[in-house]
């Protein structure tokens, strides 16, 4: 749970939202590529991108001086597994639930 | 926090469906979403006491949810608490399940869920006011 709340904290933000929903639609991007999510300054995009990677939310790599960054899979799939509770989790096995009564 | 009601009629009589809602072998034919597995389970409703499951999703993901089976009146109620884990085995806020059978004219029954949260987890819950629709959407792109 404490994850979680860090992660939605840190998705808590339009810059840091945008950011990960570029990296979601394109895979890797380096700093410079991610700097017209916002209309801010390189300094400010970079502090954005911290906050990401303490949250755990996005993975970053060096490639010839370029930070590479691209989305922390296990991190989406964790917000994925909290938002499968309840109506999503009950649907599908009442489902099931009526047909395996109708088998016996 | 939010609640949820599922109605549903099934043609089989109480008795029957009773036995799929707390007996271990007839629980694991429909628990969980098509296509989940439960390698880790201790799910019998049969009894109050401890129960847990954990299901598993074709690419391996886990999920684990656990909980105290409250309260049994054969066949018309179960109720059991319900929290998830997260991916370090912590659980998370607990809520309440109950589930009615009444018997319904055509011999059949009709069931009724009601699951619903306690608000246990302040901190949590503030920060997850006003985020679904948003999580829905990071949902579905890191789902294509």
């Amino acid at each position: 749970m404490t994850n979680l709340i860090t992660r939605f904290a840190a998705l808590g933000d339009p810059t840091r939202f945008a950011i990960v929903e570029r990296l979601l639609a394109s895979g890797e991007l380096s700093a410079g590529d991610l700097q017209d999510v916002s209309n801010i300054s390189a300094p400010a995009i970079s502090r954005h991108l911290k906050v990401l990677r303490e949250a755990g939310l996005i993975r970053q790599r060096v490639e010839a001086q370029r930070r590479i960054y691209s989305i922390e899979a296990e991190a989406i799939r964790s917000i994925g597994t909290w938002t499968m509770s309840r109506k999503k989790f009950w649907g599908a096995s009442l489902d099931r639930l009526a047909s395996a009564l109708k088998e016996e | 926090m939010a609640e949820l009601t599922i109605n549903r009629t099934f043609s089989a009589p109480p008795e029957k469906v009773f036995a799929f809602l707390s007996k271990t072998e007839h629980l694991l034919k429909w628990w969980g979403p098509e296509g989940m597995t439960v390698p880790e389970h201790q799910l019998t409703m049969e009894k109050p006491g401890p129960w847990m499951s954990v299901m598993m999703n074709s690419e391996g993901q886990r999920y684990k949810v656990s909980g105290q089976v409250t309260k049994v009146e054969p066949p018309h109620l179960v109720g059991f608490t319900w929290a998830w884990h997260d991916e370090e085995d912590r659980r998370g806020v607990e809520s309440h399940v109950t589930i009615r059978l009444v018997p319904a004219s055509n011999g059949g029954t009709d069931f009724e869920l009601r699951h619903v949260d306690l608000p246990s987890d302040d901190v949590a819950e503030n920060h997850v006011q006003g985020w679904t629709s948003s999580l829905l959407k990071l949902e579905e792109m890191a789902s294509t």
